[in-house]
C-alpha cells in the first residue's frame, strides 16, 4: 500500500531518458524517408507499388487489416472488463486505450495511402453507395476513431487535473495545456456523475461498434467472391483474429512501459498471468477458426479453391502460413497454457510472435487469394502474375508502423500510463474495507 | 570582381553551347529515325433513313508484326474533279480504328458518273510515314418491309441503284436479326436478288424478343460498287420474352440512387444511433467543463 505522494511520483509521466530520445528520434527518421516515398508515390501514380490488375490489394491493405486488428484491444480489454467487473484492469485499460487509438487512426491513414488520389477523398461520401461494404468502412472507421478517443479522454480527466496541479510550480506552462485538456475537472459530484455515466455508455457502445468494425473489413473479404474469401465464417474469424492481435500487442507494450518506467509494483506478474490466460482463450478461439476456414475447403475445394490452398500450405506462400500459423498462433498457445509461460518475459515474447504473426496472417490473407481468380490469368507480363510488395510500398508501410509507435510514444510520455486517481481511490477503498473488516 | 564576372559568363555560355549541341544533335537523330509505312483501311456504311459513316483503321508492320496505330488524326475529304474538298478529321482510337459519320448523303458531291470519291489521308508523323487511302462508292438504296401471306411472315426487300433510279439484280443480301453479340442469321447465308432487284425471305416461327420485337437487317455486304448498305425494319412478330433487368430495381448491385429501402433504412438509423450518442458523450465534455461544483 503506497501513500498518495509515493504514488503520484511513480506515476506521473516522465521526461524521456537517452534511450527515449534515441528511440523517438528513430521512428521520425522512419516517419521522413516514408513520406518521401509517399510523396513520390502520389507524383508518379501507384505505379511506383508492384500492385498491378490482379494482386491489386497488396502490402497497404494487409497492414490496414492488421491496425483494425490491433484496435480490437480497447474493446475486448477495457469495455468487456469493465462490463464483467474484473477489478484487475486497472493498470492496463490506459495502455490498451493508447494502442486503440493509435491503431484506428493510423488504420484511417493507411486506406487513404492505399488510394490512388487522396484528393478524391471526398468523393468516398459524396458517392457513397450504402450498398457498398467500402461505404461502410468509411462509416465505421472515423466513428471507432471518435469513440475510441472518448475511451481514452473521459477516464483522464480526473488525472490531468492532478497533472496540472503538480506541474503548477515545476512546469508553468505544461500545467496550462493540462488545466485546459482538464475541462476544469475538481471532482465535484455532479462531474464524478456525468463521467461514469458516460464511460458507461461508451464501454456499451465499444464493443458492438468494434464488433462492426472488424465484420465490416471482414465483409470487405468475404463479400467479393474470390477464392479464399467466400466464407460466410469469415466475420467471427476476423473478430478473433482481432482478439489476439490486440491483447498481443497490449501484452507486448505493458512489458516494455512496465521495465522502462519500472511500474513492477503496480503491472504485476498477477496481471501478465490473467491476461495469458485471456490470450490463451484467444489464441484458442482464433484456432478454432482456422481449422474451419482451412480445413472444411480441403475436403469440399473446387479446383480454384484447391490450387490456392496448396499454394498456402506446400506451395510459394507456405513458408509464411506456417509462419503465421505456428509462430503467431499454436507455439504461443502452447507456452500460454504453462504458468511459467505466462511470467512478464515469455508472456513478452509470446505477444511479440502473436503481433508478428497477425501482421504476416494478413498478409496471407490478403495477397495469395488475388492471385488466384476464378478465371486464368492472361494476357499480362509475366510479372503480374506474383506480387511482392516495391521499395515504396516497405518504406510507406513501415512508416505508418513507426506513426502508430510514435502516437503511442508520445501518449506514453505526456500521460500517465496507469490511471493516477482510480488507482489511488481503488487503495483507498481497500485500506476502508481492511479497517471494516479488522 | 571583374574575374569573377567573365567566369559567369563563361559558365553561362558553355550551358548554352550544351545545349544547342545536344538540341542540334536530338534534331540529327529525329530526322535519321526509321520511319513506318502506315496502312489504312476504309469501309463506307449507308443505314437506311439514317446516317453515313466511314470505318477506318490504321496499322502497320512493325518488327513483323501487326501493329494498331492509336491517335493519329486522318483527314477526310471528298474527291470532285481535280478539288478535294475537305470533309473532316476523325483520331484513332488505342484499337487503331474510328469512324467518321455524315448525316446526309447528299452533302457529298458525285462525279459524272455518279461515283463517290472519298480520300482518307493521314500527313506523317516522327514515327510514321504519310499515307493516304481513297474509296469510291455509288448510292444504293434497300427498301425493305414485312409482309404476311398465309400466316406466314416474310421480310421483302428491294435493291436499288439511287442514281440511276434502277433495280439491282442478282447481288447478294443477308437478312439477320439484330441480337447482343452477334447478328442471327435467317434462312440462307445470302438471297440473290431476282430480275426486280426484290428477294423475299420467310421468317421461322419462334424467334424470341424482348417484348415480342424483332429488329430485322437487310444488309448488302462490303459491295464492290456500292459499299455496305443497310436496312431495318422492327417488327413485333417475335416469342415474348420477359424482360428480367433488374436494372430499374432497388437492388445490391444498383447505383445509389436505387439503394434498396432496408438498407437506406437501418444502416442510416444506426449510423444516426451511434453518432447522436456520439454527440451527447461531447455535449457531456461540455457540461463536465461548466460544473466545476
Amino acid at each position: 500500500m503506497k501513500n498518495y505522494d509515493t504514488l503520484l511520483n511513480d506515476l506521473i509521466p516522465r521526461k524521456f531518458g537517452k534511450r527515449g530520445t534515441i528511440w523517438t528520434v528513430f521512428l521520425i527518421l522512419i516517419i521522413v524517408v516514408g513520406l518521401i516515398a509517399y510523396i513520390d508515390q502520389v507524383n508518379k501514380g501507384q505505379v511506383v507499388t508492384n500492385m498491378r490488375d490482379y494482386a491489386l490489394w497488396g502490402i497497404y491493405i494487409s497492414n490496414f487489416v492488421f491496425f483494425v486488428a490491433t484496435s480490437f484491444v480497447g474493446s475486448v480489454t477495457v469495455a468487456v472488463l469493465r462490463l464483467t467487473n474484473n477489478d484487475w484492469r486497472t493498470p492496463i485499460v490506459r495502455i490498451a486505450e493508447i494502442i486503440s487509438l493509435a491503431a484506428i487512426v493510423m488504420a484511417g491513414i493507411t486506406i487513404m495511402i492505399d488510394m490512388a488520389r487522396p484528393d478524391r477523398l471526398l468523393h468516398l461520401f459524396i458517392y457513397a453507395r450504402l450498398q457498398s461494404p467500402i461505404t461502410w468502412d468509411v462509416i465505421i472507421v472515423p466513428t471507432s476513431i471518435v469513440l475510441s478517443f472518448l475511451l481514452l479522454y473521459f477516464p483522464l480527466l480526473p488525472d490531468l487535473a492532478i497533472l496540472k496541479k503538480y506541474h503548477q510550480k515545476s512546469k508553468p506552462n505544461f500545467s496550462k495545456w493540462y488545466g485546459k485538456l482538464a475541462l476544469n475537472w475538481t471532482g465535484s459530484k455532479i462531474q464524478k456523475s456525468i463521467q461514469t455515466k458516460s464511460i458507461k455508455i461508451i464501454a456499451l457502445m465499444i464493443i458492438p461498434v468494434g464488433i462492426l468494425l472488424q465484420t465490416i473489413d471482414a465483409w470487405l473479404f468475404s463479400t467479393t467472391y474470390r477464392v479464399g474469401w467466400d466464407s460466410t465464417n469469415m466475420g467471427a474469424y476476423f473478430i478473433s483474429g482481432a482478439f489476439v492481435a490486440g491483447v498481443g500487442a497490449l501484452v507486448t507494450l505493458m512489458y516494455i512501459i512496465r521495465k522502462v518506467r519500472k511500474l513492477e509494483d503496480y503491472i504485476t506478474e498477477f496481471h501478465f498471468d490473467k491476461l495469458g490466460k485471456y490470450l490463451a482463450l484467444a489464441c484458442l478461439t482464433y484456432l478454432y477458426f482456422n481449422v474451419n476456414e482451412y480445413l472444411i475447403p480441403i475436403f469440399t475445394a473446387p479446383v480454384q479453391e484447391d490450387i490456392h490452398l496448396n499454394t498456402l500450405i506446400s506451395g510459394e506462400y507456405a513458408p509464411l502460413f506456417w509462419f503465421a500459423q505456428i509462430v503467431g498462433l499454436i507455439l504461443p498457445l502452447i507456452i500460454l497454457i504453462f504458468k511459467k509461460g505466462r511470467k512478464p518475459l515469455s508472456m513478452f515474447i509470446v505477444g511479440l510472435m502473436v503481433v508478428v504473426g497477425s501482421w504476416w496472417k494478413r498478409y496471407i490473407i490478403v495477397t495469395p487469394t488475388l492471385l488466384h481468380p476464378f478465371l486464368p490469368i492472361e494476357g499480362v507480363p509475366e510479372s503480374w502474375h506474383h506480387y511482392f510488395p516495391s521499395m515504396h510500398e516497405w518504406l510507406i508501410t513501415a512508416a505508418t508502423l513507426a506513426m502508430a509507435l510514435l502516437i503511442i510514444t508520445v501518449l506514453v510520455r505526456y500521460l500517465p500510463v496507469i490511471p493516477i486517481q482510480r488507482t489511488f481511490d481503488e487503495q483507498e477503498l481497500l485500506k476502508t474495507k481492511k479497517t471494516t473488516e479488522s | 570582381m571583374k574575374k569573377n564576372q567573365l567566369n559567369f559568363r563563361f559558365v553561362i555560355l558553355a550551358i548554352i553551347s550544351v545545349f544547342l549541341f545536344f538540341a542540334s544533335f536530338q534534331h540529327i537523330y529525329a530526322q535519321g529515325a526509321k520511319k513506318n509505312n502506315v496502312r489504312l483501311k476504309a469501309n463506307y456504311v449507308k443505314i437506311m433513313n439514317n446516317e453515313v459513316y466511314f470505318d477506318l483503321k490504321a496499322g502497320s508492320r512493325i518488327d513483323k508484326k501487326n501493329v494498331d496505330i492509336a491517335n493519329i488524326e486522318l483527314l477526310i475529304s471528298n474527291e470532285f474533279y481535280d478539288e478535294e474538298i475537305k470533309l473532316g478529321s476523325v483520331t484513332t482510337n488505342m484499337n487503331g480504328e474510328c469512324r467518321f459519320v455524315i448525316k446526309d448523303i447528299n452533302t457529298l458531291k458525285p462525279d459524272s458518273t455518279n461515283t463517290f470519291n472519298i480520300v482518307v489521308s493521314f500527313k506523317g508523323n516522327d514515327k510514321f510515314k504519310r499515307a493516304s487511302k481513297s474509296i469510291s462508292f455509288k448510292d444504293a438504296q434497300i427498301k425493305a418491309e414485312l409482309i404476311t401471306k398465309d400466316s406466314i411472315n416474310y421480310i421483302r426487300a428491294k435493291l436499288l441503284d439511287t442514281s440511276k433510279d434502277s433495280l439491282i439484280s442478282d447481288t447478294p443480301l443477308t437478312v439477320q436479326v439484330q441480337r447482343l453479340f452477334q447478328p442471327l442469321y435467317i434462312g440462307e447465308e445470302f438471297y440473290l436478288t431476282d430480275e426486280n432487284g426484290i428477294i423475299i425471305v420467310p421468317i421461322e416461327e419462334g424467334i424470341p424478343g424482348v417484348n415480342g420485337i424483332l429488329t430485322f437487317e437487310v444488309v448488302l455486304n462490303d459491295n464492290e460498287y456500292y459499299g455496305t448498305v443497310k436496312a431495318i425494319v422492327i417488327a413485333p412478330i417475335g416469342t415474348l420474352i420477359e424482360d428480367e433487368s433488374t436494372f430499374d430495381e432497388r437492388k445490391m448491385w444498383s447505383p445509389r440512387n436505387k439503394t434498396p429501402l432496408f438498407l437506406l433504412i437501418f444502416p442510416n438509423l444506426l449510423i444516426l444511433g451511434m453518432w447522436g450518442l456520439i454527440v451527447y458523450l461531447i455535449i457531456n465534455l461540455f457540461k463536465i467543463s461548466k460544473s466545476k461544483i
